[in-house]
């Protein structure tokens, strides 16, 4: 798929050249003899009550602005990287464009997003945490207007926590260690400690990499050089520790998806999973009648409890005719209101601290959702982010060397130097 | 020893058909759990609890069936313009001897190593130049370009297959070639027609790249690209409302082959009296 991508991406460039006559500009609504700005707005909200969401704002703001009228276009996020390459190089890119940070870093450093900053209200500004911000901003310039985000955190079965006599961490965070100490208690009778489906594991390696101090890059573009140390190494070598040291971990789980691994959780297999904290949704509908669970504090390593940010987020196109005109319906989807009722109908993390808030009072007294919130606070700037061969590193390198790792088919040094001299090769 | 037989072969083909239907089985029994079930770890075919809920939610959702009308618009006429095409083609092929049949058989076997998406582009502009562009008549010129050579493959080889001296005897008879053509290589040919067709449509039916970067305006979605919208970002997968969405794909392939293999069987009957 990735490697997909790449082909698309080479010779998406060489038809822009091509095809440049062919190319009439974009398609955004023009007012034309004076009437209403039309905006197409290509949105990824996959769950119904999402989708809901998501149409209440845009009518809401319809209603409230005759003159500029926002039309959504619904699409899935399979093959979306492939449809906005086509749309970009073909001039035909909607005027407001959902995908997530990682994805849309890319576009911007080929010139195909506009620059938002001008726009970007200084409250908006200071309501999104610096972190945040920073993996939306591109070469100095802020690219999009980050909306939806996601952690990862800890889901424990109570009952399995009780009958080893492990008492809840109570606080912000709780550290790798006390984690580690409550998956050795609760493996017993039969059942593992934690289960974690890692059968993609670079994804949650890189995100949670901050906590231990490691960045994996340094740099941004191609000039990006890999930095495989001590910070990047802990996590690998903690939960190889904890598979086949401590044998707390169901090895199965460690080649299952995230989705996979709360199978065993809700049968009592596993104490608990580390999961995407939107999965709070899916724990509280399918699992089974009298299932007690909790969210546990929020993980922090030796460098606190800082998490990797993807945000999902809304962006508009260069070719746009009404820049300014998406830019005060970014402005008005983000609203507090608006991003908190999002949020809310995707279980996800509000990326403004005020939206956050608002959600915390709503919602603190639901069961994991005052953890999930403050997660939220600690989600950081990720380098990967703007490191543009990242996507095929990840695929052919990272992804297979994790698993052998896991598998013990490498060592700790073994996994270093594939990781390093995988990045090497391809970034040459 | 011979007794024993006849059953054993019964038992073996009734495997067989367990075998090559139970993925489909596997939907239907999926399309009617509770999220809950899909995501525990029991393994049952017949669900604890029937969740007819998973259809209504398909249905809700995204204009499943209104994307499953366009897809069948243009299964049908990609399909019939496939055969259109492909028939006089195919014949013609199968039948010419020489240089320029090796490089019309050169071609066909070059056109499909091309993948989809070196050529989606190039594709994209052209069709947008003819205002053709998220339209299903764009969509259906596609599918059938890319469908073309496969089925001209396909169906020379069973041109190739009606020996020549039928229609040499037909010409003796004093047949004209069209009465040749209609009276004697049609007849013969139809399981491949049939076939071909089958190819074409199921083709077309499930056909999901093209779609999905030529369509841009949810009115004219084909159905791959509706059944995508219920895979989320983040894992999220709706699997009861998408095994009910897969399950209410697969009826008009099924119905279009119950149709079909009608026909398949009678040419095959025709052909075996004729040859």
């Amino acid at each position: 798929m990735k490697s997909r991508r790449v082909v698309v991406a080479a010779l998406a460039a060489a038809a822009s050249l091509l095809f440049t006559a062919c190319s009439s500009g974009g398609d955004s609504g023009d007012s034309g003899g004076g009437g209403p700005v039309t905006l197409k707005f290509q949105s990824l909200s996959d769950q119904p009550a999402a989708i809901a969401a998501t149409s209440k704002i845009v009518d809401d703001w319809n209603k409230a602005h005759p003159g500029i009228k926002v039309e959504v276009v619904p699409a899935g996020w399979d093959g979306v990287y492939d449809k906005l390459v086509t749309q970009f190089n073909a001039g035909s890119a909607p005027d407001i464009i959902h995908y997530e940070a990682a994805g849309v870093a890319p576009f911007a450093k080929d010139g195909y997003l506009a620059d938002l900053t001008p726009y970007l209200s200084e409250q908006k500004k200071a309501d999104i945490p610096k972190g945040v911000l920073d993996s939306v901003t591109v070469d100095g310039k802020v690219i999009a207007y980050p909306t939806e985000l996601q952690s990862y955190v800890v889901f424990a079965n109570k009952t399995l926590l009780a009958k080893a006599g492990v008492t809840i961490p109570s606080g912000d965070t709780m550290t790798w260690d006390q984690l580690r100490d409550i998956a050795k208690a609760t493996t017993r009778d039969g059942a593992y400690g934690l289960g974690w489906g890692l059968s993609s594991p670079t994804a949650a390696m890189v995100a949670l990499a901050p906590g231990f101090g490691g960045k994996y890059f340094d740099g941004t573009g191609t000039d990006a050089k890999i930095n495989v140390g001590q910070g990047e190494m802990a996590l690998p070598q903690l939960v190889d520790a904890m598979a086949h040291q401590d044998n707390s971990i169901l090895p199965v789980t460690l080649t299952q998806s995230g989705a996979k691994a709360l199978a065993p959780f809700y049968a009592g297999q596993t104490a608990m999973t580390i999961q995407g904290s939107f999965q709070a949704a899916n724990i509280a509908k399918d699992a089974p009648a009298g299932f007690d669970w909790v969210v546990l504090p929020t993980l922090a390593g030796p460098a606190g409890p800082a998490q990797a940010a993807n945000p999902q987020t809304l962006s508009v196109s260069k070719d746009s005719k009404h820049v300014k005109e998406a830019t005060e319906f970014l402005e008005y989807f983000t609203s507090t209101e608006n991003l908190a009722a999002l949020n809310e109908a995707d279980t996800l993390i509000p990326a403004t601290t005020s939206a956050r808030q608002a959600l915390t009072t709503k919602l603190g007294a639901q069961n994991g959702w005052k953890q999930i919130l403050s997660s939220g606070q600690y989600l950081t700037s990720a380098p990967y982010l703007f490191v543009d061969k990242y996507a095929q590193w990840k695929d052919t390198v990272a992804t297979p060397a994790y698993q052998k790792f896991l598998a013990k088919q490498l060592d700790a040094a073994g996994l270093s130097k594939a990781l390093t001299d995988g990045w090497n090769s391809i970034n040459r | 020893m011979r007794a024993l037989l006849r059953p054993a072969q019964y038992l073996a083909l009734a495997a067989y058909i367990l075998f090559l239907g139970f993925p489909l089985l596997w939907l239907i029994s999926a399309s009617v759990k509770s999220s809950g079930e899909l995501n525990s770890l029991s393994v049952n075919l017949l669900p604890r609890q029937w969740q007819w809920d998973n259809y209504a939610d398909a249905l809700d959702r995204q204009g499943l069936v209104h994307s499953a009308g366009n897809s069948l618009v243009v299964a049908l006429v990609s399909t019939a313009l496939v055969i259109l095409i492909a028939l006089p083609a195919s014949y013609v092929l199968a039948r010419l001897k020489g240089r320029i049949r090796a490089a019309g058989v050169g071609w066909i076997l070059t056109s499909q190593v091309f993948p989809v998406v070196l050529v989606i582009l190039p594709l994209f502009l052209i069709l947008r130049t003819l205002g053709l562009a998220d339209s299903l008549a764009g969509l259906t010129l596609v599918h059938t370009t890319y469908t073309l050579p496969f089925a001209l493959w396909m169906l020379q080889g069973y041109v190739t297959a009606i020996p020549v001296d039928l229609e040499e005897a037909g010409a003796m008879d004093g047949a004209g070639r069209w009465t040749v053509l209609r009276r004697i290589v049609f007849p013969l040919l139809a399981p491949g027609i049939v076939a071909t067709a089958m190819f074409s449509f199921v083709s077309s039916w499930n056909e999901f790249f093209f779609a999905l970067v030529l369509l841009q305006s949810p009115e004219n979605y084909t159905l791959p690209i509706t059944l995508n919208m219920f895979i989320g970002g983040e894992g999220k997968v709706a699997l009861g409302p998408l095994a009910a969405g897969a399950v209410l794909a697969a009826i008009p392939s099924i119905v279009f082959f119950t149709i079909l293999r009608r026909r398949l069987t009678s040419g095959l009957m025709a052909g075996a009296v004729k040859g």
